[in-house]
């Protein structure tokens, strides 16, 4: 009895109390929102001062010249626009194939079941634990070996294969109910069938996941790169960025305008995926 | 499970060398180094070897200068084939010749009847057990850089090549008013603390560290005085020595002669437009004036090159007279000394016209930064966190050359 | 094996083959090499120099001498190994809570909110930004008078130094960006997991009288559990293995005090060319790794066959 005239007053309230949580969340979320951008505007602000500008201290937010110049000089002093091509180009297939082959693999070990699956998942999952600093050196020689060393395909097979991408969607996978493949058996649909026509419709959002931070990852890599790729024109973004930090001087003004125009693209990529989130399978009327 | 391994690694290595194109034919010899779009020294040396050598092209390797120990050391490892490796640290190359990727280098000294003597004995950095491994082409010792519109202002006399750090530092909170620093420090260990080497006898490997005592106090007393940027905010900021120099408001700094070169360039595009010279670094009493410490940098053979005569004559006219002109004609300070490299260093347009920026070209006595010995990468890390901890304030200068000995001790127990 | 069984693991097999093959080839061939390489000495160059030391690596790591005279304390304050452990376990014990909370907290916020593209955009954004720009960035914020600490001066915390030269706040300017830089990550992972609660279930739990709060608890949280596994381990993992901003911003510094485990291990393998110490280094690592996966499998598995 209590409960429900509880309940009654919430509903009663309910208009005016949800406007002022809605006007908290915003509030709450507008001030996280802006100590996250600090920094970025802190970059902003740097990429149009000279080199010993950024560094002055205390530190200016607004330059006392702003050289919108350093933005075309970073084309002019380092080729970005092959680094970028090279990037784009071990991003774009790294990305398709990681997808592709991890959401494959991802169902069998979330959804069939046969001999050796949780001691071959453990070991995925043990070799993200190895940090690359460990086993760098055995696979350099064997990537040399195969003729990939200083390559863009290099960069390509290292990442594509990785296991984080079967771990992402195999949890995905796991909280697809079970029955719904059963069901499809039933109607006799093959493995293959079930994979196409039914999970991957239905982890529409997962996969953007998956896109996202194997794009981002991969356009983000240094150590990589940094030590497979030597000829510029196989470097990437990265790694160029490098450039113009050198043992004698640095030029921190070029690297921060840099990194904003490569912080672009990925955006971009983000832009477009993000809309998946809020069109998960929650709109296909699953039953739980 | 060893033989095993053996097999696998073996075959990899075995598969990679027979991956690697023959260069003999069309002369290029392929040289790993770091910054070579944007190192003055480089591009001289490229020209004037290709000018001289018809038919052989110089093609650098560019490495970012930070991630060059890591990278090179791995494309060796690897089985590269480049011919010819820069050596950015002295251990570079004891730690490259024990792995057996480094060519030696006494019998092409002999066929070729190679004078060394211009190395004025530095090359023996680059010998173990008495076989020559890398010729040295630059040799980099520390100066000091004054600003001399700030003396000027502060109406204060030039320092001098025969100046003790004493006296160096009566200058320095001299010069401190508002807004102007008497002098800087970068935050590396060799900016504060390396000067004990000067004197000959003491190294940073000698495992007794109580003489540092002196350089951390001199600083510490500086830094209180505000005659410097504070070690904490300098590297919390990450700023760059170069930048902070040629801000303009810092009257000394002393810095490897490297820097000569980057100054002249920002004179030239405008970054900068003081009148600044350089002297000898300070003295401690009972060492000569004059005395410093530097580095070395060079050039090995790999032993995986198919082109060793041919990479053999690059790297000894490298570091012989006519490459060490080409180091020089940039500004940059080349490992073989003579009247006539020092007359070409000063000719350098851009280069300060006095006499004691002149005499500060051939100092009495140049230490190792780091000496070639035992362990010395163990004993580089343990230095330099102790450093990290004075600095910082976070111990006393006392406490932290205790730890220093003993940490170095527990090493060799 | 049956004939149906034999087919359901071919057919298993299939789809793990693309994957497996790249996999196996490029990693755990890798993998295996550096395992075997933590029980050699072995300083790089030429395949005769492999030494087999047995457990020696491990017995110098842990410098079995000095601790077993000096004790355990000794062993957590004085040997480089020790140190580096306390250091990442004290790092990921904060991390990880930490950013799970911050990263569920901004993902229920953000889930049906109007405007939300903008937010979860910006709070991406750290994730995508280049290393080394943030990591400089943030250096220069938490210097001695920068914005955060006037900002926790206004608060009235009486802290006035550069956080990354003063060795106990070293490792909280790491924490800090990490968790910063990764909360949007995670956030990501779990706005796309929240889609996945079914509707029916929220609605049934709201007809049923529960509140925001329980709904949250007995119906959202279940939901989210294999995501839930999935980002702890990950960020485990990842916490265990943090190594550039560590590298960029103090470089394992004042003293020791961020030195983590793969910054020594870089250091071992890289600038002391001891690649058997390294790799032994890294074994422990996987250890630890292994042990908390499978004590999270484990449970994992418990929770689905309820």
């Amino acid at each position: 009895m209590e409960q429900t005239l509880h309940q009654k007053e919430i509903r009663r309230d309910n208009p005016v109390a949800r406007k002022i949580l809605h006007i908290v969340i915003y509030i709450v979320l507008t001030a996280l929102a802006l100590f996250t951008l600090i920094p970025f505007v802190w970059m902003l602000s740097s990429s149009l001062k000279l080199d010993r500008e950024v560094f002055a201290y205390p530190m200016k937010w607004i330059p006392e010249t702003i050289r919108w110049e350093n933005y075309a000089l970073i084309w002019q002093k380092v080729p970005l626009l092959t680094y970028f091509k090279n990037t784009a180009f071990i991003a774009i297939v790294v990305t398709f194939l990681q997808t592709l082959t991890s959401s494959f693999a991802a169902y069998a070990f979330a959804k069939l079941e046969f001999r050796g699956r949780d001691t071959l998942f453990l070991c995925y999952i043990a070799t993200i634990a190895v940090p690359w600093q460990a086993y760098m050196l055995p696979q350099f020689i064997m990537m040399r070996s195969m003729g990939l060393y200083d390559t863009l395909w290099a960069m390509v097979v290292l990442q594509a294969f990785s296991a984080f991408g079967v771990f992402l969607m195999r949890q995905f996978y796991r909280s697809i109910p079970t029955e719904l493949c059963e069901a499809a058996r039933l109607d006799g649909l093959s493995e293959y069938g079930i994979w196409a026509r039914i999970m991957l419709p239905l982890s529409k959002a997962a996969i953007a996941t998956l896109v996202i931070f194997t794009f981002v990852s991969t356009w983000n890599d240094y150590m990589g790169p940094m030590i497979y790729l030597t000829r510029d024109a196989n470097k990437t973004i990265q790694v160029g960025l490098r450039r113009f930090i050198q043992e004698n001087s640095s030029d921190y003004h070029l690297i921060m305008a840099a990194s904003l125009c490569s912080l672009l693209p990925v955006s971009i990529v983000f832009l477009c995926l993000q809309k998946y989130f809020i069109e998960g399978i929650a709109t296909s009327g699953l039953k739980g | 499970m060893k033989k095993l391994l053996s097999v696998v690694l073996a075959a990899m290595m075995l598969l990679s060398l027979l991956s690697v194109p023959a260069l003999a034919e069309d002369q290029v010899l392929k040289v790993v180094t770091w910054d070579a779009t944007t190192t003055p020294y480089l591009i001289a040396q490229k020209e004037a070897y290709e000018a001289s050598h018809p038919g052989v092209t110089i093609e650098y390797v560019d490495v970012a200068s930070q991630d060059y120990g890591i990278k090179s050391t791995t494309m060796l490892e690897g089985g590269d084939a480049s011919d010819v490796f820069m050596v950015k640290e002295i251990d570079d190359i004891i730690k490259w010749q024990a792995q057996g990727f480094a060519e030696p280098l006494n019998a092409y000294v002999e066929k070729t009847g190679y004078d060394l003597s211009g190395f004025v004995g530095t090359e023996k950095n680059y010998c173990v057990e008495d076989e020559l491994y890398a010729v040295p082409f630059r040799s980099d010792f520390w100066v000091l850089f004054y600003n001399k519109d700030l003396f000027d202002a502060a109406g204060i006399e030039y320092p001098t090549n025969d100046m003790t750090w004493d006296e160096y530092a009566e200058k320095a909170i001299a010069l401190t008013k508002d807004g102007v620093y008497g002098t800087h420090y970068h935050t590396w260990l060799s900016a504060v603390a390396n000067w004990t080497v000067a004197d000959g006898v003491n190294t940073l490997a000698d495992k007794n560290y109580d003489d540092l005592l002196y350089f951390y106090q001199l600083y510490q007393k500086l830094e209180d005085a505000g005659a410097c940027m504070a070690y904490a905010e300098l590297k919390a900021s990450g700023l760059h020595y170069s930048a902070a120099f040629a801000n303009g408001n810092i009257a000394m700094m002393p810095m490897g002669y490297w820097y000569v070169s980057t100054l002249i360039g920002y004179n030239k595009d405008g970054t900068c437009s003081f009148n600044w010279g350089i002297t000898a670094v300070p003295h401690a009493d009972g060492v000569a004036a004059g005395s410093s410490f530097g580095n070395l940098t060079g050039a090995m053979i790999n032993k995986n090159s198919a082109n060793k005569d041919l990479a053999w004559d690059y790297i000894s006219w490298l570091g012989g007279e006519e490459g060490a002109a080409a180091t020089a004609s940039v500004g940059a300070r080349p490992a073989f000394v003579s009247e006539n490299v020092a007359g070409a260093m000063s000719a350098v347009e851009g280069f300060p016209t006095d006499e004691t920026s002149k005499g500060a070209l051939i100092p009495s006595f140049v230490g190792m930064e780091w000496p070639v010995a035992e362990k010395v990468a163990d004993i580089k890390t343990i230095v330099n966190e102790e450093h990290t901890m004075i600095m910082a304030r976070e111990i006393t200068p006392e406490e932290g050359i205790e730890e220093m000995n003993e940490r170095v001790a527990e090493l060799f127990e | 094996m049956s004939r149906a069984e034999k087919k359901r693991t071919l057919i298993a097999y299939s789809f793990l083959a693309p994957n497996f093959l790249g996999f196996a080839i490029f990693t755990l061939v890798p993998v295996v090499c550096a395992i075997a390489l933590s029980f050699f000495e072995w300083n790089g160059g030429d395949i005769s120099r492999l030494k087999f030391v047995g457990f020696d690596n491990y017995a110098t790591i842990f410098n079995v001498k000095k601790v077993s005279q000096n004790g355990l304390a000794y062993f957590f304050n004085r040997v480089d190994l020790g140190i580096s452990l306390k250091n990442t376990i004290f790092y990921t014990l904060i991390t990880v809570p930490l950013t799970i909370v911050c990263a569920l907290a901004l993902a229920l916020l953000l889930n049906k909110i109007r405007g939300a593209v903008a937010y979860r955009t910006i709070f991406f954004f750290p994730y995508v930004a280049s290393m080394v720009a943030i990591c400089v960035c943030w250096s220069f914020m938490l210097m001695k008078d920068g914005p955060i600490n006037q900002f926790i001066q206004a608060i009235g915390i009486p802290f006035n130094k550069s956080w990354t030269a003063d060795s106990a706040m070293a490792i909280w300017a790491i924490i800090l960006v990490s968790v910063w830089r990764n909360m949007g990550y995670y956030m990501v992972i779990y706005l796309a997991a929240l889609q996945g609660v079914p509707r029916e279930l929220l609605e049934a739990a709201t007809v049923d009288g529960a509140g925001k709060w329980k709904q949250f608890i007995h119906v959202t949280l279940p939901q989210l559990r294999p995501t839930t596994f999935f980002v702890s381990i990950m960020m485990i993992i990842s916490c265990f293995k943090i190594y550039d901003v560590v590298a960029i911003m103090t470089d394992g510094g004042p003293g020791r005090s961020t030195k983590m485990l793969v910054t020594y291990i870089y250091d071992e393998a890289f600038v002391k060319i001891r690649y058997g110490q390294a790799s032994a280094i890294s074994m422990i690592l996987l250890v630890i790794v292994l042990v908390i996966t499978i004590i999270q499998f484990r449970s994992e598995k418990k929770f689905s066959s309820d």
